[in-house]
């Protein structure tokens, strides 16, 4: 029943009540059809009776003019009996007529008629014919019987039509009245059962119908005010069904909509918040070695230094200078990253020998920081982009310094680990929560540690460990918040014999370094 | 001018994390100036507290404490509140200018920064002082 459509249902509803306000009117129709018949019936009836009174009547005339013919010889009688013959043909054949298609009155009738034709012609020709002879002849006992015979016979014949038409009216009268009293019931049974599926139609378009029709009108009223989570019990007949259902998935898919829009607003939000900290980010990143290369360039111009303090001024202009090209190349390498476009020009190297020059590079003047290194006595030969790598090492180092404090101890160190290279950078700064382990790689990305601490661009680590992984290498973190960090790179080792092949290569670079870098671990002591 | 200088030399204090930029403020005011430097906040401020300075020079992010955080712990103290203190800022904008000035900062210099305005800026606010 709950899945036959609302219109079928109506349509059939509807012919229902139709076929049974029909059989009420034919009912009603039939009932006037048996009373009229009925009536019809009844005045045919009182025809016929007259009718045959009327027969009665003119047998009767001709009886008694024969028989006072017979009696008297008067000829007036006579002329009465000839008027009475002329009209009996008339008064039976309209007998007849009128009974013709009831079967045994007609033969009732048929046989009056011949009755009296018999009478008339072997009979009364025969008592008129003698009478004018000799009145005597036809006024003997004899003659008196065989009249009262005829004359019986006829008066009996009519009495027996007269009965039976009687009774016929009797019967169409009380069967009019039974069939008028049927009809009667049928219609007003069909009537009431009419009138209650009417009752019955009007209550379930109301409850299946109106009802469901209201509550989705005030849902969709509630659904315009912005309530979206709004959602109708599913159910209800054929297209009410189907339209509590669309109403339900239409919120569903305007509250997915609207969901989207609110993320893409937040995220177009989120993206220009970003924007702006990160133009803010980069104009303090390149103000500061400014500020400083400007200044002692000012200086140098404006007055007259002893030639080591102009000496040292220089350097620190020229290391300025060079935080402001790795500023700038930073910035490129993350426009390349974005772009997939970071090339590398792969060589085999020694990572022991460049994790030796980058700790010289960064420790030589250094005296804020504790150094220990712990570097192998075999080379560590990968196959990869050396400037890269020296990157990726100097910012690792850099870090190191830049986030723990004064009088901190960083340890380097370098070692073979199976068939990889594994290269550590261990500080006691800062450290990093649990939350931010991961996004420290995520370019621009900050902790909130960092940035209380010292000005960055959030590139380096991210630029890091792109290099490392193109490499086909990992660069992970350790730490706890507050008691340091440990980096660690691992690379995949060059296969053996290109060991060999590159071992005679380094040593004219390597003794120089090894002593400057024993200088620096006994300067930070 | 070598030889007063011992006795009247104004005292400054130069906070700044990067030490490249301590250096070249202390060069900057050179012997007219007897300068001190400062790496955080938390120092700078047991500096002052412990010998209040004529002037300081304060960078704005520092590590712990801002510049901004000692500038007002500085306001709020009323036995150095009369310490002229010039913040340094590479933050640019007009709201960081705004927000060090209500702070109660007598001056605000922006890097990269000219050193004859420094100077200046120094020599106007000890002299002013004295």
């Amino acid at each position: 029943m709950r899945s036959i459509s609302l219109v079928r249902r109506v349509a059939l509803l509807a012919a229902g009540i139709a076929t049974l306000v029909g059989v009420a009117f034919a009912a009603a129709l039939v009932a006037i059809l048996a009373l009229r018949q009925a009536d019809a019936r009844e005045s045919r009836s009182k025809d016929v009776t007259a009718a045959t009174l009327r027969v009665r009547a003119v047998a009767a005339d001709l009886d008694s003019a024969l028989n006072g013919y017979a009696l008297t010889g008067d000829r007036r009688f006579l002329t009465l009996f000839r008027t009475s013959r002329l009209r009996t043909p008339r008064e039976t054949a309209r007998l007849q007529r009128l009974v013709h298609d009831d079967i045994p009155q007609s033969r009732r009738s048929l046989l009056v008629r011949r009755e009296l034709d018999d009478y008339l012609t072997d009979y009364a020709q025969n008592v008129i014919n003698i009478a004018s002879i000799s009145r005597a002849a036809v006024r003997g006992p004899a003659a008196g019987a065989e009249d009262k015979r005829r004359t019986d016979e006829i008066k009996s014949t009519l009495r027996r039509l007269l009965v039976a038409e009687n009774s016929r009216a009797r019967k169409a009268s009380l069967h009019a009245r039974a069939v008028t009293k049927v009809a009667i019931a049928v219609g007003i049974v069909s009537l009431t059962v009419s009138t209650a599926l009417i009752l019955l139609f009007g209550w379930w378009v109301a409850r299946g119908v109106a009802r469901p029709v209201r509550r989705l009108a005030g849902a969709a009223a509630d659904v315009a005010g912005g309530d979206l989570s709004l959602r109708l019990e599913e159910g209800g007949a054929g297209e009410v069904g189907a339209l509590v259902s669309a109403f339900n998935s239409m919120t569903r898919s305007l509250a997915l909509a609207r969901r989207e829009l609110q993320t893409q607003n937040e995220q177009l939000r989120e993206g220009e918040r970003h924007k702006r900290d990160l133009i803010s980010m980069v104009s303090h990143e390149l103000r500061t070695p400014l500020a400083s290369v400007l200044g002692f360039t000012s200086l140098l111009l404006q007055r007259d230094f002893p030639p080591d303090e102009q000496r040292r001024y220089l350097e620190i202009v020229d290391a300025q200078a060079r935080r402001l090209a790795t500023l700038a190349g930073d910035f490129l390498d993350v426009q390349l990253l974005d772009g997939g476009a970071l090339m590398l020009v792969r060589m085999p190297f020694d990572l022991a020998e460049l994790v030796r020059e980058q700790v010289q590079l960064f420790f030589l003047q250094l005296t804020t920081h504790r150094l220990v290194v712990d570097l192998p006595d075999l080379p560590l030969v990968i196959d990869g982009d050396r400037d890269r790598m020296s990157q990726v090492v100097g910012n690792l180092l850099s870090n190191a310094i830049k986030y723990s404090p004064e009088g901190g101890e960083v340890q380097v160190a370098a070692r073979r680990s199976g068939s990889q290279a594994l290269v550590t950078v261990s500080d006691e700064g800062v450290g990093i929560g649990p939350e931010d382990a991961e996004r420290i790689f995520e370019k621009f990305f900050r902790s909130a540690e960092a940035t209380k601490t010292v000005g960055g661009t959030g590139l380096g680590l991210a630029v890091a460990r792109e290099i490392v992984s193109s490499h086909g290498g990992t660069l992970e973190v350790d730490s706890t918040r507050g008691q340091g960090s440990t980096f660690a790179v691992t690379m995949p080792l060059q296969a053996a014999p290109v060991v060999a092949a590159m071992a005679p290569a380094p040593p004219q670079v390597d003794r120089p370094v090894d002593e400057s870098l024993h200088e620096t671990v006994q300067k930070s002591r | 001018m070598s030889a007063e200088a011992p006795v009247s030399r104004p005292r400054v204090l130069v906070v700044d994390d990067e030490a490249p930029l301590r250096e070249l403020i202390t060069v900057t005011l050179g012997e007219a100036f007897e300068c001190d430097e400062a790496a955080d906040g938390e120092t700078a401020l047991g500096l002052i507290t412990r010998d209040p300075p004529d002037l300081v020079f304060l960078d704005v992010m520092l590590p712990g404490l801002s510049g901004i955080d000692v500038l007002r712990k500085l306001r709020a103290d009323p036995a150095l509140h009369d310490v002229a203190v010039v913040v340094v800022s590479a933050w640019q904008g007009p709201e960081d200018i705004a927000v060090a000035l209500e702070s109660g900062a007598d001056g605000f210099l922006e890097k990269p920064f000219r050193v004859d305005e420094l100077a200046s800026v120094a020599r106007g606010l000890v002299g002013r002082r004295r």
